[in-house]
């Protein structure tokens, strides 16, 4: 049991932080929270559904379209609502927030509900740790999520657009000095940060079915993930992953599973009264946010 | 090469720079001299571009009105309106005042940085050049930037600047905050710009005394207005810039 409990308590840090990558990723460089994020994980996986279902796409093909798709609509979004609002904390929280909500309970009218929505795993089949069954598709999350953090780290080391990013992240107005267009590299953020969310959708969805509530408990996790770990800061990201999600699974495996989600909320609570700036802020002073 | 005509700045209702105008020809180093608040770094917010950003941000925000009228001459052509990559772009490069480096990024990475619209070959031959010039900076190649002394700082931050390819680079208070010996190698790094890399320099500076010796053409600013105009040693002789300005 305790064997399980920690492999499957890993496992779920992986998903946490692949969730809270992308929300992450864009919060630290163009700092807009974007609120639509979990809207976006939804979307990019009822995407998915209709066209490897109801247009018979492969599924490579499909899994690709849906990422750029997500981008473009983060791109979007940043340019036609954000830009209008930015500055304001709160207009961008309420604007992408609403915008969030719009899509999510647009999939709901039309009936996008039911277990029939559910997306293909990579590999059938599990293996055993011990006696602990665990199947190949949380292994390639687990896996996922530790390529996607190091290709983070390597395009916004070595790339012209991810130096911009972390250019922009650090002192917008300098930045300006070299030629680096603040809005447009935001706008890329937001599509990077957007993009993420489809890749996390495509490798985690398949566990369970897509579902209007999922958007939101996505969001819920990753803004946890976030606040716990200290807005922006990368190595936050991972030690709150890994806390919350712990915390996670010991709730659900000897407790209750219902109160998985509860964790997430007492996290956000917890952390905000005692420590807004999240409880590894302080490392970030001279230390990556991105 | 870059000239100013009848330039007004107005912050809300507060005006930063009054009828201003002035001139640089290619191949000079022209400063502009005034104490604090004079108005040099929204001259120089002006010039690089950088004030149309923060119009079209402060907008959005439906905060401060930025006012500006005049015109900006680059190469005869009007860039009043024009934004600040363009600038870049055109060959105006601004290094802001007080060290501006990204404190997080180490030294070649900042440098890497700055050579954002440059191709990559451009860049570390930039790079290579600038360690020539600063040969301190090569050693802190790779030490975070904002663990560097002030002094270190100013050297990146002119460096950034240079791999960003200017004609015409502006320098805001280069010399803020240094040790005289720290100045002494900037005036002569400026000097060599000009000299080797062909590079037109637009400094401002609130004490005179470092920087008159090396400019051609000198602005003196107080409260947003153009007072005095000269050569340098023109302005050097005389004693009201020697009352107000050579106290260092
Ligand atoms: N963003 C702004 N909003 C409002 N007022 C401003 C702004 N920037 C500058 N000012 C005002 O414009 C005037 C000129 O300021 P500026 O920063 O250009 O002076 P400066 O010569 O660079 O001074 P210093 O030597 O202190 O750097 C000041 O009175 C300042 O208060
Ligand atoms: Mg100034």
């Amino acid at each position: 049991m305790l064997l399980g409990t920690l492999i499957y308590g890993f496992v779920n840090s992986t998903i946490l932080a692949l969730v809270a990558m992308g929300f992450n990723l864009t919060f630290g460089i163009s700092g807009v929270a974007n609120f639509a994020y979990g809207a976006t994980y939804i979307f990019s996986g009822f995407l998915v559904w209709i066209l490897l279902n109801s247009l018979g796409v492969p599924y490579f093909f499909s899994v690709v379209i849906a990422v750029i798709c997500a981008a473009l609509l983060g791109f979007l979004i940043y340019y036609v609502v954000i830009l209008r609002v930015k500055g304001l904390a709160l207009s961008e929280v309420m604007a992408t927030f609403g915008l969030g909500l719009a899509i999510m309970e647009l999939f709901r009218y039309f009936d996008f509900v039911g277990f029939r929505y559910t997306l293909p795993v990579f590999f059938d089949g599990s293996i055993s740790i011990g006696d602990v069954y665990i199947d190949y598709q949380r292994l390639a999350i687990a896996l996922i999520a530790m390529a996607l953090t190091l290709f983070i780290y390597l395009f916004t080391h070595h790339t012209r657009i991810g130096l911009a990013f972390r250019a922009i992240a650090q002192d917008e107005r300098t930045a300006l000095t070299f030629g680096i267009n603040s809005d447009r590299i935001g706008a890329l953020s937001m599509a990077f940060g957007s993009a993420l969310a489809a890749v996390a959708a495509i490798v985690i969805l398949p566990l369970g079915t897509i579902a209007v509530e999922g958007g939101y408990d996505v969001l819920i996790n990753a803004l946890a993930v976030c606040i716990v770990g200290g807005l922006g800061s990368t190595m936050g990201i991972l030690v709150a992953s890994v806390m919350i999600g712990f915390a996670q699974t010991f709730t659900a495996n000897y407790l209750e599973p219902h109160w998985m989600m509860l964790v997430s909320l007492i996290a956000i609570a917890v952390v905000l009264v005692v420590k807004p700036s999240g409880l590894f802020s302080h490392q970030k002073e001279l230390e990556e946010r991105i | 090469m870059l000239k100013v005509n009848n330039l007004m700045v107005f912050f809300e209702n507060a005006l930063a720079l009054n009828d201003f105008s002035m001139e640089v020809k290619e191949g000079q180093i022209v400063g502009v001299i005034g104490s604090n608040s004079a108005g040099k770094t929204t001259l120089m917010n002006t010039l690089s571009g950088l004030i149309v950003d923060m119009r079209i941000k402060e907008i959005r925000r439906g905060g401060e009105r930025i006012t500006l009228y005049g015109k900006i001459l680059f190469r005869d052509e009007d860039i009043t309106a024009t934004g600040p990559s363009e600038r870049v772009r055109k060959g105006i490069v601004l290094c802001r005042e007080r060290h501006p480096i990204f404190p997080e990024s180490d030294v070649f990475e900042n440098l890497k940085i700055a050579g954002y619209l440059q191709k990559r070959s451009m860049v570390l031959e930039m790079i290579q050049y600038v360690f020539e010039l600063f040969p301190a900076l090569a050693q802190l190649k790779s030490r975070k930037a904002g663990f560097m002394s002030g002094g270190e700082q100013q050297m990146l931050a002119i460096g950034m600047a240079l791999v960003a390819r200017p004609t015409l680079l502006l320098l805001d208070e280069p010399l803020l905050g240094l040790s005289p010996m720290m100045q002494n190698l900037l005036v002569d790094a400026v000097k060599s710009l000009r000299a080797k890399a062909g590079i037109t320099v637009l400094l401002s500076e609130q004490f005179a005394r470092p920087v008159l010796p090396i400019i051609d053409f000198g602005y003196i600013l107080e409260n947003g207005m153009l007072t005095l105009t000269g050569t340098g040693e023109e302005l050097m002789e005389n004693p009201e810039v020697k009352a107000a300005y050579f106290g260092v």
